[in-house]
């Protein structure tokens, strides 16, 4: 039976419940990435990803021990709890091939794309995340979702490519109120009921995507790209509304908290600390409810800012001016900076593994990705830049590994990743970094 | 004559069956521009067309700025979907308020036979008056139809007359044709476009009010007034002469002085405890009120922003600049003592703050933005390997920044680029990363003298001094009210487009009202090259970071 909104609409002021008997839409069974438990309650496969800037200091974190027992370095002990759940990737390299390196931006792009940027602070592609969200989401109320732990929404790495990049919720509150404000209704919940002004609001958005046409057919080819992406953003709409109108199939065993109050989100280092796991917590209860099954998490942009109270210089400027220890043999306060996102990042994977589900926990379900935007932030150098994946992906991929990259290029790890999440794909990336060569001795 | 012609024929109206409503003629007129509203646009449209108490509720997208100019990224952005989903939020937020019954009987403009029934006229009459003021054109009957039908179905529906009103008018709002400005052109002999009316109405509108074009931009618009000379002017004379152009000027130094920064400036409270509060808004706030004081109330010379010690203080900002506050209303005019070392916006704790770090002022930060932002000169982004430690080293024999900059700057791939930016920022080494005064840094006297492009001057004042009478800044102010009128990037404004302008605004002594006509009344201003524009915008410059 096909949906048919425009007949449905007719019966709803009088009270029918007729059209509440809709079978769930084919989109939404035919999901991918969704793992039967053994309670044989259905459980997707979520993607995250986790930005922090400037790196890490290459001879404290990189271990010296490749596969799987690898010895635990300085500045990856704060994920010491996860080592078994996460791997790490050093030695990856971002190839530019001709086009410049831009600093704070190139190796994130390359990253997040495969590509080297030919512009600063554009994507050449849609991002990693949202190229998976179009495979795993369907069928849910957000495909992405972003939050901003530093209180700037252009923290996010996330695009559907070229200068727009989607916005972060930039404070707990305001995540809060787009998963579980007005619109939500909890999947486990016994009254669940489709909102009957949901339905209304679709017959407005489909006459909004009528005027494509005509809006389109005057424009050039910079200005149509632009457009599509408007249009999309349309029918992503429409997805969002039709996904609200269907109880999600999940048994989540979580209990919605009460909203967080005001709290300043800037970057002093003590904010970004209380804000980070709280972002993640929501985050975390949103993919459990299936609000959403991709979360996007930047604790600053590229060239961080933040700053340890009484530090007058903050993390970025420090990486360009401390001088090298020259009997430690790296910059020391750089160093610890350091070690602060490596714990943010714990606190965050701290929060999906404290959810139950099925036989394991949502970050059993989940493959949070980790990455930064340069290697060596001080001379911006984008070869070793440190990435992480952490989760098995409900069992699809091998955990506890250390990968010594040996300058291999960062997109065979975002092959890798969409492999382990049900994308068909051969091969992923452009010029230097093109790939087919993902790690296939991860993948279960 | 031949081009006034075309303009009548192309833009002629047609009446249609859905009652006594004006509806535009479909033509194909080449696309010229597609330019996002920004929030403040949006806002301000709202409040034009609905009134003040219409609440608009929602998350904008973030804007950001290409090459000095956030105008600029508009002609290159697009709409998210998380950016979408709020629009549409707002959108029926707007229009459950306009139809409501608090509102319907001032915003509604007709009667329906029936409240609970459809009424095609009625609605025509409403879709089309809004239309006009949301497309800032009138609708096609296509368009016009299909707001009719879909209002008449949700009438059927929910057995509402003002709910199809509500849905039809949200749907107007989330559509691209409200939420982006199109501009159209239209042949003017041999291979030349120009801007069709409408287009230009909107131009003018937003550049000057901040907003969509009211009633009389319109008319002057359908009637094809807006295409002569004579007309032109007189609707220019209009725009200038209201209190309105205070808006739109104050949304043009928002972004030509980068005052939305102030939106996520963090100060580090440990070392700097005054900061906090209401200071970043009062500051943003100090300088507009400034800049506006000065050029459209007091009618003065642009330039004197650079030396006035006039300024306007509320009393978180009293607070910072030490003086005491006496006055009942929430801001008072105020004039910085001659020796208070104060010269202009320059060194109004806005400029000082944004471009500094967490806790120490940056010469470099300061001098790259500033260089920027008034001169039009940016500063290439350093070498990706250069070593600053030796900037840092307060350890060593090298005591104050200017000192330890000078070292590092001596290096031949540094210097060039500071010494193109440095002195800008080593003369306002007087003021600490907040704005506060100061004499002395790490138990030094600060030296405060600078030599620009062979200028030598001395400290915050001597840098007003400086820049007052440097031509390149009112000639910068030029170039980047074109490209923010036009939505393009700032290098790509050719001096000869600006040429005419400039010597009026420099002949009446720089008066902001004498540049802007000048600008929209040359020939230049409504040229147009089909489709070109997003071409050149799309590469962002990033200025050198420590």
């Amino acid at each position: 039976m096909k949906f048919q909104r425009r007949t449905l609409l007719r019966g709803m002021f009088q009270g029918s419940t007729a059209m509440m008997a809709v079978p769930f839409l084919d989109c939404f069974l035919d999901s991918k990435g969704q793992a039967l438990a053994a309670t044989g309650q259905r459980i997707p496969t979520r993607f995250s990803t986790f930005f922090f800037g400037l790196g890490l200091t290459t001879s404290l974190w990189v271990p010296k021990k490749a596969g799987l027992d690898y010895d635990t370095t300085i500045q990856l002990k704060p994920l010491e709890p996860f080592k078994k759940k996460m791997n790490v990737f050093s030695g990856m390299r971002v190839m530019v091939d001709d086009n410049p390196n831009y600093q704070h931006w190139s190796g994130n792009a390359a990253i997040a794309t495969g590509i080297a940027p030919t512009k600063n602070s554009q994507f050449d592609s849609k991002t990693i995340d949202q190229t998976i969200a179009d495979v795993i989401s369907r069928g849910t109320r957000y495909k992405t979702v972003q939050a901003a732990a530093s209180g700037d929404p252009k923290h996010c790495y996330s695009s559907l490519g070229g200068a727009n990049t989607l916005p972060a919720e930039p404070t707990p509150l305001s995540l809060y109120t787009r998963l579980f404000g007005p619109g939500f209704q909890d999947p486990s919940s016994g009254d669940w009921k489709p909102d009957p002004q949901v339905m209304l609001q679709q017959s407005v958005l489909s006459t909004v995507t009528d005027e494509r046409k005509d809006f389109m057919k005057d424009l050039g080819p910079g200005d149509r790209a632009r457009m599509d992406q408007y249009f999309t953003s349309v029918r992503e709409a429409e997805l969002q509304m039709a996904a609200e109108l269907q109880r999600p199939d999940v048994v989540a065993k979580v209990t919605i908290p009460g909203a967080p109050g005001e709290m300043p989100v800037n970057y002093a280092l003590p904010n970004v600390r209380t804000v980070t796991p709280l972002m993640a917590k929501l985050g975390a209860l949103a993919m459990a409810t299936d609000q959403t099954r991709v979360f996007n998490l930047a604790i600053s942009e590229p060239g961080s800012n933040i700053f340890v109270p009484g530090d007058p210089l903050g993390y970025h400027i420090t990486t360009h001016m401390e001088a090298i220890d020259l009997t430690l043999g790296y910059q020391p306060k750089v160093a610890e900076y350091n070690i602060y996102s490596m714990e943010l990042l714990a606190s965050v994977l701290k929060e999906m593994d404290a959810i139950p589900e099925g036989d394991g926990t949502l970050l059993d379900h989940s493959l949070l990705m980790a990455y930064s935007d340069q290697s060596y932030a001080k001379i911006h150098a984008v070869d070793g830049i440190p990435i992480m994946l952490a989760g098995n992906a409900s069992g699809r991929m091998k955990t506890g590994y250390h990968i010594a990259g040996g300058g291999n290029p960062v997109s065979r790890v975002g092959l890798t990743v969409q492999k382990a999440m049900g994308i068909s794909i051969d091969g992923w990336g452009k010029g230097s970094m093109e790939t087919k060569a993902a790690y296939t001795e991860l993948l279960a | 004559m031949r081009n006034k012609v075309l303009l009548a024929v192309a833009w002629f109206l047609i009446s249609t069956t859905c009652g006594a409503v004006p509806v535009l003629a479909a033509t194909s007129d080449p696309m010229t521009g597609l330019r996002r509203l920004s929030e403040q646009e949006y806002r301000n449209s709202i409040a034009d067309i609905f009134g003040k108490d219409i609440a608009v509720q929602g998350m904008f997208e973030p804007q950001i700025r290409m090459n000095g100019l956030i105008a600029t990224s508009t002609s290159v952005l697009s709409v998210t979907p998380a950016g979408f989903e709020s629009f549409s939020k707002m959108a029926d937020g707007i229009a459950i308020q306009v139809t409501d019954e608090k509102h319907r009987g001032k915003l509604v403009s007709c009667t329906p036979k029936s409240a609970k029934a459809p009424d095609d006229a009625c609605a025509a009459e409403f879709f089309g008056r809004y239309g006009l003021m949301l497309f800032r054109r009138p609708l096609t009957a296509g368009e016009l139809k299909m707001r009719v039908t879909l209002a008449r179905d949700m009438t059927k529906s929910s057995g509402d007359f003002y709910a199809g009103l509500r849905y039809g008018l949200a749907q107007l709002l989330q559509s691209p044709n409200f939420l982006f400005r199109k501009e159209r052109a239209i042949p003017a002999g041999g291979k030349a476009l120009t801007l069709e009316p409408y287009s230009r109405a909107s131009r003018l509108s937003y550049l000057m009010w901040a907003t969509t074009p009211d009633s009389e931009l319109l008319r002057a618009a359908q009637t094809g007034e807006l295409a002569t000379a004579a007309g032109l002017d007189k609707q220019v004379e209009r725009l200038l002469a209201s209190p309105r152009l205070e808006a739109g000027m104050r949304a043009f130094f928002t972004d030509m002085l980068e005052l939305d920064t102030f939106d996520t400036v963090s100060k580090d409270a440990l070392i700097y405890p005054k900061w906090g509060g209401a200071m970043p808004s009062s500051a943003k706030e100090e300088t507009l009120r400034t800049v506006i004081n000065l050029t459209l109330r007091e009618n003065g010379d642009l330039r004197d922003m650079m030396t006035t010690r006039k300024t306007f203080i509320n009393r978180s900002m009293a607070a910072l600049y030490d003086v005491d506050f006496t006055f009942d209303n929430d801001w008072m005019p105020y004039e910085f003592a001659k020796d208070s070392g104060r010269s202009g916006i320059v060194t109004q704790v806005s400029m000082l703050s944004m471009f500094s770090h967490p806790g120490q002022s940056s010469p470099t930060k300061r001098g790259v933005a500033l260089m920027d932002i008034f001169l039009c000169e940016p500063t290439p982004t350093p070498p990706a390997n250069v070593d600053f430690s030796a900037i840092n080293d307060t350890t060593g024999p090298l005591k104050t920044v200017r000192e330890r900059l000078m070292a590092h700057a001596t290096t031949p791939t540094c210097a060039s680029c500071h010494n193109h930016s440095d002195p800008i920022g080593l003369s306002l080494e007087g003021f600490d990363t907040i704005g506060g005064r100061r004499l002395t840094e790490n138990g030094q006297s600060i030296d405060l003298s600078a030599t620009l492009q062979g200028k030598k001057f001395q400290d915050g004042t001597g840098l007003g001094q400086y820049l007052h009478d440097n031509p390149k800044f009112p000639a910068c102010v030029a170039k980047k009210l074109y490209a923010y009128a036009k939505g393009m990037d700032t290098d790509d404004v050719e001096p000869s487009v600006t040429k005419a302008a400039y010597k009026a605004f420099s002949d009446s002594g720089f008066r902001l009202r004498t540049l802007i006509r000048g600008l929209v009344e040359s020939p230049e201003f409504f040229n147009a090259q089909a489709s070109t524009v997003e071409a050149s915008a799309g590469q962002t410059k990033v200025a050198a970071s420590p």
